[in-house]
């Protein structure tokens, strides 16, 4: 069942999702607009914007806020994607008015103090060199850049030490103005609230923002891949690799996006799918083995993810194309086609097993442009899946001579083993991990 | 006699009557009462073999989670066959009598089921969590592996090569991972909090089949562990099929635990390793309190001043105005017998860890030294109050809270008496466990340095 959906001043949108179980309330606040609308050099503009809202306003400080925010029980988060950002926040209940009334005050009139903006910048060039002590993270920028190179989806949503060093407070007040709008706004209250409480604290958060209209999407359709491409990211001394194969995947509105996500959820989507088994089972090979399709408002990435040791880098990521090649040639069986629509099926109990969880069900389908029954079909929609429907679409979607693939490991001792794995390599590139 | 216990005493009376004579008394149950938890109640029971099950019947959705909690953790191995219980954690879901290889992960995923396990120094666990008409299937596997896991060899070599690559995901290639299993290694020398839950990676490829069914033996029987179930049940139902399904296993011999208490340390050890980072960090451990320890909660809310949010101490010193640290954070080990009271922070490029300890240093001193704010406490325990009741959010949630406090304090509704605990520290009360746990002597310092250094 999807959240109420009720309509706000200006032309926001609220969801309500409301259970009394625990005395909790968590509020959502999105916007429209996400890091593929940053100027071109100014990577890492909207998140470094949304950051900047806590950061003080009118008669408090940034120290102020972060106090004001523990002492009220609460606890608040950013997260920007390709197409939107959402300032997640939670509040325990016996402070839910005084929670949306600093909400009111911070999105009403954001400092943006020079100083403050000078100090974020910082601790974001210092986030940036930190993360490249996390393999998963560099390959997973590396997937990204591989797949979508050229495209907006390429870009990251952190920046850049360059970018982000570049962003003024001109460049924040001028997207804060942009993005943080009445039509722009995508509420959401789960929890310990009702739906007229929602609406009032809605309304009044709402009049907080400026008018404006609902940012348009413009993003183009991502080209699709040719060759297989190999990105090498050189890190020494790794005992261990992280190895991501990929293409371009699914759109949520594509005619076969549930077959191809049954297919998919066959190959790498479970603990006895058949990259689990050939890989972690049978073999000892990796920790985890899994192939995943990403979704977002225009067609996304499908990826197959393992990390093995060094010394069975070479020959899992021969494994792997092999066993890709056999899924795009011989498709997916009907015993496995039946099991896998019964786990999904069955598993979308936990789905929905929390208002917040629901809640954003809602808000993925508003701010993805989701078809308006992709979560509450569900059920009825992996079910009418068939085998031949399924292969149809593996064999429309991948193609296993067109990918990219990203291997984190020791240059010296790996890269040359990778390549004589992969046939008909077209193109070979080594990154240092550190080279941004 | 409350009327709810007369309930249960008398359903308790009427399954084991419906048993008949010639049940065994090892499926007979008995009742031992009601454990107050938020606006419900934890409900305990036994079976005559041992088996502890822990009912909190939450309609809040069609689901539950059951979990079983078996007492054996790292604590219970011994030098040279480290890893032995996380290792199990992976063998359980392998071939049993009943169940081929990989069929086990198969009835749980065409259930719709989510599956994990979790292995620490005191305790393992396994869950399910399933659609509320399922309880059967989490009964019937449940005990199947409890009592008639099958280990071969070729089970046994391909689960210690993925706990090899697990340990080199875990800890060979993660900084922090590597720095955290030298502080505990470096901070006990005689107590088994000393090695790694996952085990030394030397003793992972030594097992053998024999040292796994020794060690299953052992400590995988009814009366070493306890059924957690929340959720939409009914328990009439979860006692009938409990005791169908566990009834007929025996309960096991457990050894007496032969535990050196760890001594006090009495000067500060330092360790510092390179590794490939860009940044340097630093890792203490100060000599904690156990989980059961009055001073456990009390030092949980100096450290939220200390290290909790933006607003805390240490963030807003080194983070906001030195501007020399990138990530920090700071934890009270929750470990049956006393830990450690950790600090980790990473510095920012150009600074190194002098600077860090110099700060640290200094912000240590002040909180044994003088009162922390009025509103440094209040906030410290908003912060510890958010968090108890997002544990609280789902079955699966409330679950893991009732089974963890349960197995390491004896009490399933021990986050709440804590949460009082939180509410009842005062100013003066910081200041003495600052007093009695930030003591130079009593800790470990680990430092991890770029290779390039």
């Amino acid at each position: 069942m999807s959240a109420a959906k009720i309509a706000l001043s200006g032309g926001g949108v609220l969801y309500v999702e409301e259970s009394h179980a625990v005395p909790l309330v968590s509020i959502a606040v999105s916007f429209r607009i996400g890091a593929t609308s940053d100027p071109q050099g100014k990577d890492g503009l909207a998140r470094i914007t949304t950051r900047m809202i806590r950061r003080g306003c009118p008669g408090l400080t940034s120290q102020q806020v972060d106090a004001e925010i523990d002492r009220l029980g609460a606890e608040m988060s950013v997260d920007v994607s390709a197409s939107h950002l959402t300032i997640h926040t939670q509040v325990i209940k016996r402070s839910l008015g005084a929670w949306v009334d600093l909400l009111v005050r911070l999105f009403g009139g954001p400092t943006f103090a020079e100083d403050e903006l000078a100090r974020l910048r910082r601790e974001t060039a210092a986030e940036i060199i930190e993360a490249r002590d996390s393999d998963r993270a560099l390959a997973h920028l590396a997937f990204r850049r591989a797949i979508f190179a050229g495209h907006p989806y390429a870009r990251s949503a952190v920046g850049t030490a360059r970018s982000v060093e570049s962003i003024t407070v001109a460049d924040v007040r001028g997207a804060f103005e942009r993005t943080c709008t009445r039509g722009n706004l995508v509420l959401g209250f789960a929890g310990d609230v009702t739906a007229e409480e929602a609406t009032r604290l809605g309304e009044r958060f709402t009049a907080a923002l400026r008018e404006g209209p609902a940012h348009k999407d413009d993003v183009p359709e991502p080209a699709p891949l040719a060759g297989r491409k190999l990105v090498f990211v050189d890190k020494p001394e790794r005992t261990q690799t992280q190895v991501l194969i990929g293409a371009l995947g699914t759109w949520p509105h594509d005619p076969d996006h549930v077959p191809f996500s049954v297919a998919c959820s066959v190959l790498g989507g479970t603990f006895t799918s058949r990259l689990m088994r050939e890989v972690r089972s049978k073999r000892g090979w990796s920790y985890g083995a899994y192939a995943r399709l990403a979704i977002e408002r225009h067609r996304q990435s499908f990826s197959m993810w393992t990390f093995p040791a060094a010394t069975d880098t070479a020959a899992c990521l021969e494994l792997e194309l092999g066993m890709l090649r056999d899924f795009v040639e011989k498709g997916v069986t009907p015993r496995e086609t039946t099991f896998m629509k019964k786990f999904l099926g069955r598993s979308h109990a936990f789905d929905i097993d929390t208002a917040t969880k629901r809640l954003h069900q809602s808000l993925d389908v508003d701010l993805l442009g989701l078809p308006a029954d992709y979560y509450d079909g569900y059920v009825g929609h992996v079910e009418a899946v068939t085998p031949d429907a399924a292969n149809a679409s593996i064999g429309a979607r991948l193609s296993p001579d067109n990918l990219r693939i990203v291997v984190v490991g020791t240059k010296e001792d790996l890269f040359d083993k990778v390549k004589e794995k992969i046939p008909d390599l077209a193109q070979a590139d080594v990154v240092p991990f550190d080279a941004e | 006699m409350t009327r709810d216990v007369e309930k249960r005493l008398k359903e308790v009376e009427k399954l084991n009557h419906a048993a008949g004579g010639d049940a065994k008394p090892n499926a007979l149950w008995s009742y031992e009462g009601a454990v107050p938890f938020a606006d419900s109640a934890v409900q305990r029971y036994r079976l005559g073999n041992g088996l502890r099950v822990l009912v909190l019947v939450d309609k809040s959705a069609p689901v539950f989670s059951y979990m079983t909690w078996f007492n054996v953790g790292s604590r219970h191995e011994k030098p040279g066959k480290t890893g032995l219980a996380h290792l199990f954690e992976h063998l359980m879901f392998n071939e049993t009598e009943a169940f081929k290889a990989g069929e086990f992960d198969r009835k749980l995923e065409e259930n719709g089921a989510e599956s994990n396990a979790a292995t620490w120094v005191d305790w393992t666990y396994y869950y399910e969590n399933l659609p509320s008409d399922r309880l059967a299937l989490a009964v019937k596997l449940e005990s199947e592996r409890m009592a008639r896991l099958v280990l071969r060899e070729p089970q046994v070599a391909s689960e210690k090569e993925v706990v090899a690559n697990e340990r080199r995901y875990r800890v060979e290639d993660d900084v922090e991972g590597a720095a955290n299993e030298l502080l505990y290694k470096t901070a006990f020398t005689k107590h088994p909090y000393q090695w790694p839950t996952i085990g030394w990676m030397s003793d992972i490829l030594g097992f053998t089949p024999e040292d796994c069914a020794a060690f299953y033996r052992t400590f995988y029987a009814p009366n070493n562990a306890t059924v957690v179930i929340v959720g939409d049940v009914r328990e009439s139902d979860v006692l009938a099929k409990v005791s169908a399904g566990y009834g007929a296993l025996e309960a096991s011999t457990l050894p007496v635990e032969d535990t050196h208490p760890e001594p006090p340390q009495g000067a500060e050890r330092r360790e510092s390793i390179k590794k490939p980072t860009t940044t340097e960090k630093i890792m203490l451990g100060y000599r904690g309190p156990a989980l059961g320890d009055a001073d456990h909660a009390t030092l949980s809310v100096l450290n939220e001043v200390l290290f909790g949010g933006r607003a805390s101490r240490m963030h807003r010193a080194l983070v906001i105005d030195e501007e020399i640290a990138s990530d920090l954070r700071g934890w009270v080990s929750t470990f049956r017998d006393p830990g450690l009271y950790e600090m980790y922070v990473s510095a920012r490029a150009g600074h190194g860890t002098d600077d860090i300890e110099r700060v640290l240093a200094a912000q240590l001193a002040k909180v044994k030294e003088s009162p922390v704010t009025d509103e440094e406490l209040a906030r410290a325990k908003a912060r510890l109050e958010l968090g108890v009741l997002q544990g609280l959010d789902t079955a699966n949630g409330k679950a893991e809270q009732i089974g963890f406090y349960e197995m390491v304090l004896g009490d399933p509704a021990a986050a709440f008496r804590r949460l009082d605990a939180y509410r009842r520290a005062g100013p003066g009360d910081l200041m003495r466990v600052a007093r009695r746990y930030l003591v130079d002597t009593e800790r470990t310092v680990v430092r991890i340095l770029p290779e390039a250094s």
